[in-house]
């Protein structure tokens, strides 16, 4: 459908760091700022974790830290995997778990057999089975499936602490030399409590990203002065097999880098060492004005809701311009385009066009001289019951039927004049700037003496262009 | 001529084998046989136009397959010196929905997959898996239990066939009749 509605073909200027034109349907609103936001101007939070295959939240960091680090299953939500499902190691795809019945002894009476049911993993997209890198079924249906332990695990754990230990004590270091010049009064401790949980150190952009930050000493815990042995080299390398350049390849055993790398701790170079690997968790991730800090976006909590607590898309807000119909255009001949004007919100909205100057600095790629209606548009309420409500007259808006073509409850279609001024190939483009009254509902409620005022409302002006396709000759 | 006439009973006939369910409402043209507790679901379609179709025993062609045995593109149906191939198919295939396998040879235990399109001069031998959508049309054998999967057509070898859909079948020969008329075969 959006392929149909082909929305990038009416972009909106963006005023933030960059100059940013994108459609209206990927862009935000922070309402308390009045102002457009796009996805490059935000910040991106991590709102929570969840498995894409079994839809199961995961505690975020701070709350899983909080518990006792060494549980097994902490480990794995701490490399953020579902400790429920697997990958495949051939195609990536979910594996799923499935049941055979296979003659068993009975423990009672070693003579009788009794079907028992043993479960294999399997994918239903390449049909790798965990019979094929030899791993035996399991008489559990969930929770049997451990990943092979990598040998190298209680080194890299070794480093890690010591790391971690020595990026403390740097931390110390710094905000020790940082409280000694402010505040001399303040204790030492304090400086840990405001480490990356707080917006402000958050949002440093250039900050060093620290995945062991927010591990604090725990209190009274003594530090444990950690020693590790530095790497050493060595001269002899194991050689090659004899049969390397001789032996024939057997291209099925052989693994893609793709399979391998996603393995990075064995990256085996066979097939038959392909073990299935836990299911990465995916986020749910909330946008945040990085000016006035409020939320523009706020997805629900849970994995199974596609809703959003905060949603403060551009698209509720401001009026949608889009292209209805393109007449043949012609090089310095004067064509009539019909757009359509949609009014998102329940109000009556009034809109004015204005061309762009000449040395408008926003204005750098139009191709063609345009000429926007002069006169004030009004746009009717959005009304979600028009449809049913029989009785209701229809507003009387009076349209020049020159600007107007149409209207339809909170839609208007009107014409612009285009003039391409290129003879090149290559799309004509047009930009005009929009001006409509917004009223502000997130305005704090002020009391007011006169009882209920309505809301005041303010003028936003946002530069729209537009990219009618190529000239016909 | 005799030749004509021969071509025209010939075309006629479509051997069923008394354990065979095929519903009415599929599509057999030309010379095929189809061998016992092979179930032909509607809508399925095998079309013998360039040559005899052999199907064996305990095949599973599902709902709009299409097995066809069709002239190659270059030839066309009168020119002289066309032998008419006979297309085999073993036992225990299975054709899932939305199919096209043109193969001149396929042998026990294929699965091909839903919207699979398989080239005349494709042989496959058995446990083999064609993936979904996946278009085969080399000029090969395929070996045992290989499986073609994915867009770009990828290959691994599985260690274990496919299993027989045993249950399968037994389930469709039971309820298909309850709910489709079956074709018998043509008595001369």
């Amino acid at each position: 459908m959006a392929s149909l509605l082909q929305p990038d073909r009416v972009l909106y200027l963006v005023h933030g760091e960059k100059k940013i034109r994108s459609p209206l349907s990927t862009l935000y609103f922070c309402r308390y700022c009045s102002e457009l936001r796009s996805l490059e101007c935000v910040s991106h939070e991590v709102d929570s974790h969840y498995c894409p295959s079994c839809l199961e939240n995961m505690p975020s960091a701070e709350a899983k830290l909080k518990k006792n680090r060494k549980r097994i299953c902490n480990q794995l939500n701490e490399n953020f995997r579902c400790a429920n499902c697997f990958d495949c190691p051939c195609c990536m795809h979910t594996l799923s778990t499935r049941a055979t019945n296979i003659p068993a002894p009975l423990p009672d009476d070693p003579s009788k057999t009794a079907m028992k049911k043993a479960y294999y993993l399997a994918c239903g997209f390449c049909r790798w089975t965990s019979r094929d890198v030899g791993m035996a079924d399991k008489s559990v249906a969930s929770g049997g499936w451990q990943e092979p332990d990598n040998p190298h695990t209680q080194r890299i754990n070794k480093l890690i602490e010591y790391y971690q230990q020595l990026a403390q004590r740097e931390k110390l270091e710094r905000d020790r030399k940082k409280l000694a010049r402010r505040r001399p009064y303040m204790p030492l401790a304090f400086s840990e409590k405001y480490g990356l949980g707080t917006r402000l150190q958050r949002q440093r952009p250039g900050a060093p990203i620290t995945s062991l930050a927010g591990l604090s000493l725990k209190e009274g815990e003594d530090q444990k002065e950690i020693n590790i042995e530095p790497a050493q080299a060595l001269d002899e390398v194991e050689p090659l097999p004899e049969d390397c350049y001789t032996r024939p390849i057997n291209l099925p055993e052989v693994t893609s880098l793709r399979q391998r790398l996603l393995q990075p701790d064995f990256q085996p170079a066979g097939a038959s060492q392909l073990h299935p690997k836990h299911k990465h968790l995916l986020i749910k991730r909330s946008l945040r004005c990085r000016k006035c800090e409020h939320n523009l976006s706020k997805p629900e909590f849970n994995p199974t809701s596609i809703k959003f607590k905060i949603q403060l898309v551009a698209v509720s807000y401001i009026p949608e311009v889009r292209i209805m119909s393109i007449p043949n255009l012609r090089f310095q001949k004067e064509c009539q385009v019909l757009l359509t004007l949609t009014n998102p919100v329940e109000n009556i909205t009034h809109v004015t066009l204005v061309g762009c100057e000449e040395g408008d600095p926003e204005d750098i790629n139009s191709t063609a001289k345009v000429m926007v209606p002069t006169k004030e548009l009004v746009l009717a309420g959005k009304d979600a019951a028009a449809e049913y409500d029989e009785l209701a007259e229809p507003q009387d808006f009076q349209d020049d039927p020159d600007v107007v073509a149409f209207r339809k409850s909170n839609k208007i279609g009107f014409f612009i004049k285009v003039v391409p001024q290129r003879e090149e190939d290559g799309d004509v483009t047009v930009s005009f700037k929009i001006r409509h009254d917004f009223r502000n509902l997130a305005a704090p409620i002020r009391p007011s003496e006169e009882g209920d005022a309505p809301a005041e409302a303010i003028w936003l002006t946002h530069h729209v262009e537009l990219s009618l396709g190529p000239i016909i000759a | 001529s005799d030749k004509m006439s021969d071509k025209q009973s010939a075309q006629k006939s479509a051997k069923i084998a008394s354990g065979a369910v095929v519903c009415v409402e599929s599509e057999i043209r030309g010379d095929v046989t189809i061998g016992a507790r092979t179930v032909v679901h509607p809508k399925a379609r095998i079309i013998a136009e360039a040559g005899p179709i052999v199907i064996g025993e305990g095949n599973l062609i599902e709902e709009q397959a299409l097995i066809i045995n069709s002239y190659p593109e270059n030839i066309t149906p009168d020119s002289e010196g066309v032998e008419a191939k006979t297309m085999t198919i073993g036992i225990n295939n299975v054709f899932e929905v939305g199919c096209m396998s043109q193969a001149l040879k396929i042998g026990d235990n294929n699965v091909i997959e839903s919207k699979a399109d398989l080239g005349r001069n494709m042989i496959l031998t058995s446990g083999c898996i064609i993936g979904a959508c996946c278009q085969v049309n080399t000029c090969e054998v395929i070996p045992e239990n290989t499986v073609i999967f994915g867009s770009g057509c990828q290959r691994r070898v599985q260690t274990e066939r496919p299993q027989p859909q045993t249950l399968q079948l037994d389930f469709l020969m039971k309820i298909l009749p309850n709910y489709h008329h079956l074709k018998k075969t043509v008595k001369n």
